[in-house]
This record gives structure tokens, C-alpha cells and sequence, in this order.
């Protein structure tokens, strides 16, 4: 009983603010009902008739989830899937709240649903296996993309994280499935101290190898006995073909190592053969993975393409400074002229925007002229300005970057302004935090989300 | 053509594979183009687990940003046994240095944790940590404070307030004779209960702030330049005044956001 006032009640919150036009409607719902119940999230989701399938991780998870999604349907399977990222719980409860009628019935048979790294603990649990699903062929499956650095005011330390994953992930079922990466030694660690079903992604590419690595890294040192590791080389951050000369614990070789990437960027890669990864777990063959793959598209904020008054304008999500730094590179080799940055710090992006400094701008090319906006604007342009090269003086000169760099505090003013100075035909390159990606879009497209 | 006359500086960056957590190196960026912006060269030296002192005892400035705790351990040992004293010795020596977050804890003489004992350390500093353990709120939040006069850190704009972000559990309590950096205006500080933030001692400062601290304050970032000059060269510096409105601007944001006017 009481989850029916909760489920209604929860509907009823985004009735409402769907009439009243009240935010984005992503949340509330859920808030409401799990205030009312909080079994509600464990009641909706018995009802799905063949899985569950939760991926985790700091970057990729919304890219990877809706390749799931889009490889689930294309099998005729329906599919519950928070599409729009909320991955809270209120959010995902929200998404279940969505799909079931008013009778409380929801008519599925797999949720995919993508979850923030300090929310996993909680869905796990919530997910219970309920009598019915017991003996059945009811399927578990979590998919690890990686784990970096970020927002660290919120999440706290990476291994912190690794450590309440692990704990989480140890009472499973031991014919459930976890999705790894092989090139991350964080989720390696993780993965070793499981008994259930393991199944390993990553790069085999050499040529793609840096022997360098990038500054922003975490997991540097073996999760297994803290020695520092030995890499052959990274692909970008801390991810590449690592090993362990103390323990000898070293990469896995990956199972899957190949597929059909058709959105760019290397990080992709990865978020592509987890998909795949989960698929062939799921028993689904290659025919139907590869015919969905052919057609995939960026998934809603990440190099999502909007075309506005015959103008593109490419969205790339860029919130830490791995997903920052391939963003980055990614839109460089794309051959972008004209980029805006946003950066908010609002509680989704994270309110400390030091991170900032970790990202290599330096990279950025000299003409690109870049275009700032978003809560912290000046903070971005400053480290635009000390991101420039300096050249050689003659003694006493004193040298300044002499371009400024273009501030817009408004959004709308920016986007007006960028808009304008691009041709027909040539592509606008945003890279935005999260709340600041919610705006663009509202403001690009008139609505928040889908 | 050599240049004979060009000054130089070297940086000495301690353990930026393992505490450099959250933009520290922004610390380091900003030192570096401020004296290539006036023709200073700047070379940074990686002090890292396997150098040698004899590297460290080259530094004409001295920095240390934050870390977590995993790293923090692995760096604990070797600043207590190694590093931290040829750090101490050249703190007494007048070479200035910057000693942000966890790197503030470590110059200390102790840092307890909730649990366990305390963890001691070279007391470059006069000062302690302890950390409440995590019941107690954490510290974390925009900051503005107010610099301590004493230090007559001059800038053009006149400007006393240094803006920043501070996350930290552990509260430090200064020793009677060491000075603090600055006064909160808005925000925790060392400890959320004296007021104060940071501590300065010689020509080093210890402070709270990410942001990272130099981005948005300029001023410090000047100071501790023409400090090392001065060590270095022997003699009074002027620094050629840069263009730091965008600087100042970014401050300002925050100054405003905070209610200070």
C-alpha cells in the first residue's frame, strides 16, 4: 500500500512539474517517492522480467549505457534506461516511476541504468533479486569503465571509491557478471578481490601507445600490494598496458579488444567494447551488436550534434580532467577552429575548479580562438592566459599574450556572439561542465532535457 | 648570443607524482610564466622519492602541494627521514617556499589522526594537526581572508584579501611564535575556530587555500618570486608590474560571491 501512495505520489510530482515547467523533472519524482517508500526502487525494478545491467565509472558511462540500450531494443527487448544521466538514485527511481502506469505495473524485461561512483553501494543493494526472478534466468551484469580523479570535494579520494565498490560488489550472486577494464589497474584491483563472473575490455593497439604519462593520473601504484607500477605504455591517463614487477599482478588480456567505433575519440573505444562486452554476455550475437553499432550516435551532451540555423554545433561534455584533456585532443583532431568553453561550478560540476589547472590546455593550438563563458569564466580565462606559450625576450622586454581571450558572462550572449562568427557548414565545438551542458541545451534547443 | 646578465630561478617541486592533488601544479604554472613574463628564466627540479638532497639543497623556491592519503604515506617517510630536514634547513636559510594542504600538516611537528598516533614530523613549522575524526564536519568551501599586515605583501591594486578553496578535515593549531597568513573573512580557516588561515614563517607560507592560491592572488605569487630573487641576488628587487586585470577580475568574482566588499 504504501508503495502505491509513493508510486502515485511520485507521478504525480512530475505531472506537475512537467505542467508548471519546474526543472527538468529528472529527480523529483524520485525524491518524493522514496521519501514516501523507500522499498520503492526494489519494488518497480522485481518487475523486470530478464536483468539489470548498471555501469559505473568516472568517464563514459552515459555513452556506454545508451550503446547497451540501443543493443537491447534492436533485439526486441524492452528497455528502461535513464537516458538523460540522472544516476542518483532518486533519479534512477525516477526513470523506474516513468515507465510503470498508474496501476504500479511496469512493463519491461532489462533496465539499464548508468550510476554515479558514490551511488553504486546503494543501487546494488536496492536491486535485490526478488523470489520470482530466483532460479530464473534473471541476469546481473556491472560494467566498470575507470576510475579518475574528480570532483574531489565531493567524491573524495579515488581510492576511496575503489575501496566502497569492492564492498559493494563482493555479495553479488556468483553467476553475476562484471564488465572490466583491463588497461585501468584500480578496476583490475577491484576485480580481483570478486568471486562472481569476470569479463575483461581494453586497447591491444601498441601503436596508440604514449610512453610518457599525463599528469593528471591516479592509480599509479599497484592496487594490490602498493608498489609502483610499470607501464609499457599509456593510451591516456593511467590507463594503458601496465604490470607489477613486485607482485607480478599485470593487465589481463582483454576478451574484447575490437569493434565497430564509429564515434570518435580514443576514450570511446573503451565505452564501445564494454557495451559490447555486456552484449556478448547477454548471449546476443555479433550481427545484431555490429548492425547497432553502425548507427550509433553520440549520446545525449557527449559530441552531441545540434544543428542550429544550419550551423553545427558539436557538444562534448568535458567535467574532469581526463574527460577534459580527450575532449581536448578529440576536437583538435576533428580540426575545430572555434571552441567555447563553460565552466559552472555548481553542485553537479563540483564547487572547487582547481581542477582546471590539471587540464593541459597547453595542447590547444594557436588558431583556435577560444571563447569563455559559465559561472567561472574569468577562472577559465586565467588559465587559458597562462596556458599560452612565451616567447624568447630580448633582455628587459616585458612579454604579455597579446590576443585577449573572449569572455562572455552571460551563456546566451556567448552562444549569440559564437554562433554568429561561424560560417554555414562549419561546426561550433562546445565544451562544457554538466549544468552548463543542461543550459546550452536549453537554451539551444528549448528544452533541458530529451 | 648568451645572455650573461638574464636572472634565473630554480623551483624545487616536492613529490609532484604524488602531491600534486586538485590543479596544485597550477602553483607551479603560475610561478614560472610570471618570471618568463619578465625575463626570468625558471627551471623546476622534480624532488621526487629517488633524488638525491644534494637537488633539493639547489632550490631557490621551494613547493609543496596537497595529496591523498595513500600518498601522503608513501611521501611521509622519506620527507621525515630525507627531505624534511634539508626543507628545515632551508626554510632557517630564508629560501621561500609554499607549503599547500596536506603539505602545510607535514612541515608541522605532528599530525594525529583520529585513530592511531601521532604521525610526526620535521617541525619546519610551529605548529599541529588533528584531525576529529569523520563525524565532524569537514572543511570545505569558497574562503576569503585577509592578509596579515606583517608581511607587508605590496601590490598595485592594494589589495590585502586572498581569495581560494579550501578541503580539509584536520584542524591545525599555530604555536605561539609562528604567525598566521591570514585573517577569514568568509570561510574555516586552520582550524574554523581561531579565525585564522594559513601561517607564515621566514619567507614560507603554509596555507589551506586550492584555487589553486597563487591563480587569483597574484600578489603572492610576486612576493615569493621577488623573495627568491632577493635570497638569490643578494639584493633589493623590483619586479616589472605585469597586466593583472584578469587576475584581479577572477578575484573579484569571488570577493563579490562571498559578500566582501
Amino acid at each position: 500500500m504504501r508503495s502505491y501512495i509513493a508510486l502515485i505520489a511520485g507521478k504525480l510530482t512530475r505531472f506537475v512539474s512537467g505542467v508548471l515547467g519546474l526543472g527538468a523533472g529528472g529527480t523529483w519524482p524520485g525524491e518524493v517517492a522514496l521519501s514516501i517508500s523507500p522499498q520503492i526502487l526494489t519494488t518497480l525494478s522485481s518487475q523486470l522480467t530478464e536483468g539489470i545491467i548498471i555501469v559505473a565509472g568516472t568517464n563514459g558511462k552515459t555513452t556506454t549505457s545508451s550503446i547497451i540500450a540501443k543493443i537491447l531494443e534492436e533485439k526486441g527487448r524492452r528497455v528502461i534506461h535513464n537516458a538523460t544521466g540522472a544516476n542518483l538514485v532518486n533519479g534512477i527511481t525516477s526513470t523506474l516511476l516513468r515507465n510503470a502506469n498508474w496501476l504500479g505495473n511496469l512493463q519491461a524485461d532489462w533496465g539499464v541504468f548508468e550510476t554515479d561512483e558514490n551511488s553504486l553501494p546503494r543501487i546494488l543493494s536496492e536491486f535485490k533479486i526478488h523470489p520470482d526472478q530466483i532460479g530464473t534466468k534473471f541476469k546481473i551484469i556491472v560494467v566498470l569503465l575507470n576510475l579518475f580523479r574528480d570532483q574531489l570535494d565531493r567524491y573524495g579520494e579515488v581510492d576511496v571509491i575503489a575501496e566502497k565498490w569492492e564492498k559493494a560488489l563482493l555479495p553479488l550472486p556468483k553467476d553475476t557478471t562484471v564488465v572490466l577494464n583491463a588497461d585501468d589497474p584500480g578496476i583490475v584491483g577491484i576485480g580481483e578481490k570478486l568471486y562472481c563472473k569476470k569479463i575483461y575490455f581494453g586497447i591491444e593497439d601498441k601503436k596508440l601507445l604514449q610512453s610518457k604519462i599525463q599528469h593528471a593520473v591516479d592509480s599509479v601504484f599497484c592496487p594490490n600490494c602498493g608498489s609502483r607500477l610499470t607501464f609499457a605504455g599509456t593510451f591516456f591517463s593511467h590507463l594503458g598496458h601496465w604490470n607489477c614487477k613486485k607482485c607480478k599482478l599485470k593487465r589481463p588480456c582483454p576478451t574484447i579488444y575490437d569493434g565497430n567505433v564509429k564515434l570518435p575519440g580514443l576514450y570511446n573505444r573503451y565505452n564501445v567494447y564494454a557495451a559490447i562486452g555486456a552484449s556478448l554476455v547477454l548471449g546476443i550475437n555479433k550481427q545484431i551488436i555490429d548492425q547497432t553499432l553502425a548507427h550509433v550516435t553520440a549520446a545525449f551532451g557527449r559530441q552531441e550534434e545540434l544543428t542550429i540555423l544550419g550551423k553545427r554545433v558539436k557538444l562534448v561534455l568535458s567535467k574532469n580532467p581526463t574527460g577534459f584533456n580527450e575532449s581536448l585532443r578529440t576536437v583538435i583532431s576533428l580540426g575545430a577552429r572555434h571552441l567555447l568553453f563553460v565552466l559552472n561550478d555548481r553542485i553537479p560540476d563540483g564547487r572547487d575548479v582547481s581542477w582546471i589547472w590539471d587540464v593541459d590546455f597547453e595542447q590547444l593550438p594557436a588558431w583556435v580562438t577560444p571563447v569563455v563563458s559559465g559561472d567561472r569564466a574569468y577562472d577559465l580565462a586565467l588559465r587559458l592566459k597562462y596556458a599560452r606559450p612565451v616567447h624568447k625576450l630580448p633582455k628587459g622586454a616585458v612579454s604579455e599574450p597579446v590576443t585577449p581571450i573572449l569572455v562572455y558572462e552571460r551563456l546566451e550572449t556567448a552562444l549569440k556572439f559564437c554562433l554568429e562568427g561561424i560560417d554555414v557548414k562549419e561546426t561550433l565545438y562546445i565544451l562544457p561542465t554538466y549544468s552548463a551542458m543542461l543550459e546550452v541545451r536549453k537554451i539551444l534547443t528549448g528544452s533541458k532535457i530529451l | 648570443m648568451r645572455e650573461i646578465n638574464r636572472k634565473s630561478i630554480t623551483i624545487g617541486w616536492l613529490y609532484p607524482d604524488l602531491m600534486s592533488t586538485y590543479g596544485d601544479r597550477g602553483n607551479i604554472i603560475v610561478l614560472t610564466k610570471r618570471c618568463q613574463w619578465r625575463g626570468i628564466e625558471v627551471k623546476v627540479t622534480s624532488i621526487t622519492l629517488e633524488t638525491q638532497n644534494s637537488e633539493l639543497y639547489n632550490s631557490d623556491l621551494i613547493f609543496m602541494g596537497g595529496a591523498q592519503d595513500r600518498q601522503q604515506k608513501l611521501a611521509g617517510e622519506d620527507f621525515l627521514k630525507r627531505k624534511g630536514p634539508v626543507v628545515k634547513e632551508l626554510v632557517e636559510k630564508a629560501i621561500p617556499g609554499l607549503f599547500v594542504c596536506a603539505a602545510y600538516q607535514a612541515i608541522g611537528h605532528y599530525y594525529k589522526p583520529y585513530q592511531g598516533d601521532p604521525i610526526p614530523g620535521p617541525g619546519i613549522f610551529d605548529l599541529y594537526t588533528q584531525h576529529p575524526g569523520d563525524q565532524a564536519k569537514r572543511l570545505i568551501g569558497n574562503i576569503v581572508a585577509e592578509l596579515n599586515s606583517e608581511f607587508g605583501i605590496r601590490n598595485s591594486e592594494l589589495r590585502t584579501t586572498i581569495v581560494g578553496f579550501e578541503n580539509h578535515g584536520g584542524r591545525t593549531y599555530l604555536g605561539k611564535n609562528l604567525k598566521p597568513f591570514a585573517k577569514v573573512l568568509k570561510g574555516f580557516g586552520n582550524n574554523g575556530e581561531d579565525g585564522y588561515e594559513g601561517a607564515v614563517y621566514k619567507n614560507a607560507i603554509g596555507s589551506y587555500f586550492h584555487g589553486p592560491i597563487l591563480t587569483k592572488n597574484p600578489h603572492i605569487a610576486d612576493w615569493l618570486i621577488s623573495r627568491a630573487l632577493a635570497e638569490k641576488y643578494g639584493n633589493k628587487v623590483q619586479l616589472t608590474p605585469l597586466d593583472d586585470s584578469l587576475e584581479w577580475q577572477a578575484h573579484q568574482v569571488m570577493l563579490s560571491r562571498l559578500g566582501v566588499t
